[in-house]
């Protein structure tokens, strides 16, 4: 992390100076009259007690009562004005973040989708938004205003005006910095026994039933009660620093207070301070803390950002896709030579592959599950980078041809994509536009999916997604089967259409797939239905093992049979004990 | 929400002590205060009125100095034990809702409440942090330091109390209101801006898809609408969420503000003195803080009551009484299900389990064949139907004897932390026996370390089908008489499938019950009995 980091985050966030200019000028108001408060009054009471006319008390006891309104509105101003700031940032942030990861290269984003990270980016977004009102605001503020009551106080009596200034640098200044310190200090030994707790209590919460069984709950336990005593000793190595800032916080006021009662008593005596002056400024210092109590919270906020931002930027930095060289346009064949597939920094899943898609034709993928069909697959659409061999679109390399060019002839549907939040018609639209209610309906009877929309409560316009409808597995996996043949591209590229379904339906959708008129590539488990592909490709260990249409297959490669049988005699098994 | 859970005080051990502390605190504090206004009064009091000297105050100035230092001390103290106990209670909960959850058993931690729990115990219980640490000191100075002080100016000037205690009561009357009034706008705006939220997540969720099919660009401009929308919804929640807060400080600095004016007209009377009106001055202010505090820590002390609140709902979940009858020796008795079914999935299972013999459960997945297993192993009861071992209930047997007499490799292996020599077991020679017969042997040969190869939790370091063969290996060395399998093949080629069937048959030689989840027909025609399980969607059809 260097220290440009917050920096460069906070430029993203694309701030309106005026409007932060405009919070940072209420929030010193509204504290400048809590202030002005305790300074006019400190005046009112002392004059007051010299017994003067009523008359020179009363532009005196109106600013007292102003002051009072004054801050409670001014307050309320400056809070809605700097989260504005914040929250247009935050959109801004979000947006760009956005629109950087589409250029970026697959592998950022599919990683991104593992576990909870996701989640993490959104708060991360947040947590570099909070900076403003919760960081910058809260120090542009105490600054200002400690500036302005010091200068204030040294108008006065400048010794006092200086002890305030020292004092304000302790409690605004040394405090946070103790306490971000604190907090850094907990984070990172905490770091190691955090992780550990919360990989036992998942463990525990995952497989409760087997290590019941095993009896190992009660180590387990145990296990859990370790990490979080351990996780309680990083704290309390940070507990101490925080309690110090907390003690300097408070000290700083007294000494303010003491230093302008020591030094102003004898100058009184002297005549260097009138006594009504005595008691504004020894009162002052009172109502002067309250925007540096903020900081130490601010400055640990900072720090939270700071790594937010970190993440953030390293999101922003990933490769991106080059730029294309090639400006032709280009169709099919996609003709695949000798290539080689892997996901970036992970071994090599298949060598030696050879293709030649073209309308009409369709080609079977099958091998033992790990064996790296789904990289394939995203490497023959040009969506991740090939690790060898040529790949070439109408005889254009399609690592220099634009992205758009590739995707208008060749189109992916990935088992892990993705059902938007919407309805079951936009989510179809996903793959083109202008995809007519007709269209849809059509396409999801083709995959099976008739009675499933017959079943649904709005039909096409019913909400699918985490906070509405969820699909069941073999569902999800047909609509974006479905999804895929509604894409205009004439080559299609499909992963493991059928699972989740029994072997009769799976097979039926498999040959419908193998029959569509465009080119085709199938990945799937099920080799009974193959006879309606052109080619098939059987993988195994990183290699092809072997390849031909099924009947060559079932003739002469050795094993294809077997397996053929053994699906067969499954499929029975499974038929007979169901009657 | 309640201030102070008192299952809070129950439940944690750790937050009693600090509660305690906290309480001695504040009326320490509460004394302080008045201490550090009345010496401060005095002082400066007489300094005005009579010009008294440094010599003169010199002993009120060193009081009020100790003073300070000593509430320095004090707010050190609090702080310093409040981030302990904080982590401290945080811990306790913890531990107790996991053991809780997993005395009630993965059936109920897979549905309803359950998965939240997962969250709440990891994450959310953390939410009490800035309870103990923020909201729970202030709360208690609330209950000291404002009566203490308001009792103090009570003594010194009845008409600026009679003013703090008319505006007192208004504070939270003024807060309730505001907040009646405004709850419904603001519950509807946090819905918008959760959903908002989520939309936009859903989008950068979706972009490798997007990018799949070329449609990538068009949402950027969507993100910034959602955004937008997000943040005039928030905006239109918080010029609400904001207006309580502005109600507290009018209230408080217009009383202040009164209560300062109240005393300079009557000073000017003659009717007050000096020392008094500074005394009142220094205090009043006093009387609001805690309240202040308090209103400003509520939101995120709200986060920490409801994650408390949620543990305590899991403690106090009701778990079925385990049985204490010793289980019969599985190497003569038999298991029963009669009838069994469980919501649906399966419905109406029979097996008899006799020593000796496979028996396989077959069906379509989500069927209930692993539910079927958990109410053979008693880790689950039936809602209809029986589970007995030579015709006891298994309701009424103390798990823990049935579980010695059992090992459960289920559909992922659990393996604990340890060499691979220490999970599996037994002697060398039998460890080699047994290695060969389940391909262990092959995996072996490719780690450098051999047997000593140490895993971390859940067998990190491994494939998914290595570790199933390190299972499988341990389950073949484990004495005990009764094996359950749950889809052994699931992660293996077909050379590991075989690797499964030689190990059935080993365990059966050896003399061992086995029942198993198969799918594979090979798995299936190597028992001596199959069973079935059926969904109540199926005996409908």
């Amino acid at each position: 992390m260097t220290r440009g980091t917050l920096r460069r985050a906070i430029r993203l966030l694309d701030i309106d100076p005026r409007r932060l200019a405009l919070a940072l000028l209420l929030g010193t108001l509204a504290l400048g009259c809590g202030v002005a408060l305790a300074a006019v009054s400190a005046w009112l009471i002392a004059r007051a007690s010299q017994m003067p006319p009523v008359l020179q008390l009363s532009v005196a006891t109106v600013a007292v009562r102003a002051f009072g309104i004054g801050r409670g509105v001014l307050r309320y101003l400056e809070r809605l004005v700097s989260h504005d700031v914040a929250l247009r940032g935050m959109t801004e942030l979000r947006t760009t973040l956005y629109q950087r990861l589409a250029v970026a290269r697959p592998d950022t984003l599919l990683r991104l989708r593992r576990g909870d990270l996701l989640a993490r980016v959104g708060a991360d977004v947040d947590t570099v938004g909070d900076v403003v009102v919760r960081g910058l605001l809260p120090a542009g503020v105490a600054t200002l205003l400690g500036a302005g009551t010091v200068l204030a106080m040294c108008a006065f009596w400048p010794p006092a005006g200086l002890a305030l200034a020292g004092c304000l640098l302790l409690a605004g200044v040394a405090a946070p910095l103790i306490a971000a310190r604190a907090a850094r200090t907990t984070e990172a030994l905490a770091l190691q026994s955090r992780a550990d707790m919360t990989a036992t209590a998942l463990g525990l919460l995952d497989d409760t039933g087997p290590l019941r069984v095993a009896g190992r709950a009660a180590d387990e336990l145990a296990a859990l009660r370790e990490a979080d005593r351990r996780l309680a000793t990083a704290t309390d190595a940070g507990a101490g620093a925080a309690a110090v800032a907390a003690g300097l916080g408070q000290l700083a006021i007294g000494i303010a207070v003491l230093v302008a009662l020591v030094t102003g008593v004898p100058a009184v005596g002297a005549g260097l301070l009138s006594p009504v002056e005595l008691a504004v400024i020894v009162l002052t210092p009172l109502a002067a803390f309250e925007a540096t109590s903020l900081l130490p919270a601010a400055a640990i906020q900072v720090q939270r950002s700071r790594a937010a931002a970190a993440r953030i930027l390293a999101l922003l930095d990933a490769p991106t896709d080059p730029d294309p060289t090639d400006r032709g346009t280009a169709g099919p064949p996609l003709v695949a030579a000798g290539v080689a597939a892997g996901w970036p920094g992970a071994p090599t899943v298949l060598e030696g592959l050879d293709l030649d898609l073209r309308a009409g034709r369709s080609v079977a993928v099958v091998g033992p599950s790990g064996t790296g069909k789904t990289t394939t697959l995203l490497t023959l659409a040009g969506l991740l980078p090939r690790r060898g061999g040529s790949l070439a679109l109408g005889g254009h390399d399609v690592d220099h041809l634009a992205r758009e060019t590739v995707v208008g002839a060749v189109v992916v549907g990935t088992e892990d994509a993705h059902v938007f939040g919407t309805t079951v018609l936009e989510n179809l639209r996903v793959a083109r536009g202008d995809v007519t209610e007709a269209e849809a309906e059509a396409v999801l009877v083709r995959v099976g999916l008739g009675d499933w929309l017959a079943g649904l409560p709005d039909g096409l316009d019913t909400l699918l997604g985490p906070d509405a409808r969820t699909v069941s597995g073999g569902e999800r996996r047909r609509l974006l089967v479905a999804r895929a043949l509604l894409s205009p591209a004439e080559l299609l590229l499909v992963d493991e259409p059928a699972e989740h379904l029994d072997p009769d339906r799976a097979d039926a959708l498999v040959t419908d797939l193998l029959g569509d008129p465009r080119g085709v590539v199938v990945v799937t488990h099920r080799l009974t239905p193959l006879g309606a592909a052109d080619e098939v490709l059987w993988l195994d260990g990183g290699r092809i093992r072997a390849r031909g249409t099924h009947e060559q297959l079932a003739a002469s490669a050795p094993g294809y049979r077997e397996l053929l049988d053994r699906e067969r005699a499954d499929d029975e098994t499974e038929a007979e004990r169901a009657r | 929400m309640r201030p102070l859970d008192p299952r809070l005080l129950r439940h944690a051990r750790a937050a009693r002590g600090y509660v305690a502390l906290t309480a001695a605190l504040g009326v320490f504090t509460a004394a302080l205060v008045v201490a550090q206004a009345l010496l401060l009064a005095h002082t400066l009091g007489n300094a005005v009125t009579d010009g008294a000297t440094l010599a003169v105050l010199g002993p009120t100035i060193a009081w009020l100095a100790a003073v300070v230092v000593v509430r320095a001390l004090v707010t050190a103290l609090q702080e310093r034990f409040a981030h302990r106990a904080a982590t401290r209670t945080v811990g306790e909960l913890r531990e107790q809702v996991v053991a809780h959850a997993v005395a009630l058993g993965p059936r109920w931690l897979a549905t309803g409440e359950g998965p939240s729990v997962v969250t709440l115990a990891t994450r959310g219980l953390d939410a009490l942090e800035p309870y103990f640490v923020r909201y729970l000191p202030q709360l208690v100075l609330a209950a000291t330091v404002t009566p203490g002080v308001l009792l103090v100016v009570l003594g010194l000037d009845w008409i600026s109390a009679a003013i703090l205690v008319v505006v007192l009561p208004l504070v939270p009357l003024f807060m309730v209101l505001v907040g009646r009034l405004t709850q419904g706008r603001s519950e509807q705006g946090l819905a918008s801006m959760q959903r908002l939220g989520a939309q936009v997540l859903d989008l950068l969720a979706g972009l490798p898809t997007l990018r799949a099919h070329g449609r990538e660009h068009g949402p950027g401009a969507r993100v910034r609408s959602l955004g937008d929308a997000h943040r005039q919804a928030t905006m239109g929640t918080l010029r609400i969420a904001f207006l309580s807060g502005m109600v507290l400080e009018l209230l408080t600095t217009l009383s202040v503000a009164l209560v300062a004016v109240g005393i300079g007209l009557r000073l000017v009377e003659g009717d007050l003195d000096l020392v008094t009106g500074i005394a009142v001055l220094v205090l009043a202010p006093e009387v609001f803080l805690p309240l202040r505090q308090v209103g400003i820590q509520f939101h995120a002390a709200a986060d920490g009551v409801a994650a408390a609140g949620r543990a305590f709902e899991v403690l106090e979940t009701p778990v079925p009484p385990a049985g204490t009858r010793t289980a019969p020796d599985l190497r003569t008795a038999t298991l029963r299900l009669d009838g069994v079914g469980v919501a649906g999935t399966p419905v109406d299972l029979d097996l008899v389990l006799r020593p000796g013999t496979v028996v396989a459960l077959t069906g379509p997945s989500g069927v209930g064949k692993t539910t079927a297993l958990e109410v053979a192993l008693g880790l689950l009861r039936p809602d209809t139907g029986r589970a007995s071992i030579d015709g006891i209930d298994l309701e009424d047997v103390d798990p823990a004897s049935l579980w010695a007499q059992v090992t459960w490799l289920p559909q992922r292996p659990v393996l604990e932390p340890g060499t691979i020599a220490q999970l599996v077991g037994g002697d060398e020679a039998s460890r080699a026996t047994a290695a060969g017969l389940t391909g262990l042997d092959a995996v072996l040969v490719d780690l450098p370390l051999g047997w000593e190869t140490p895993l971390g939790r859940g067998g990190e370091g491994l494939s998914l089908g290595q570790r199933q063969r390190v299972a499988l290996t341990r389950t073949l060395l484990s004495p005990t008489p009764l094996v359950v399998l749950d889809e052994p093949t699931a992660h293996l080629d077909a050379a590991g499938e075989q690797v499964v069937l030689d190990t059935v048959r080993t365990l059966r030689d050896a003399g061992r019950t086995v029942l198993l989840v198969a799918h594979r027909h090979s798995l299936v025609a190597a028992a001596d009995d199959v069973v079935r399980v059926r969904s109540a969607a199926e005996v409908l059809a």
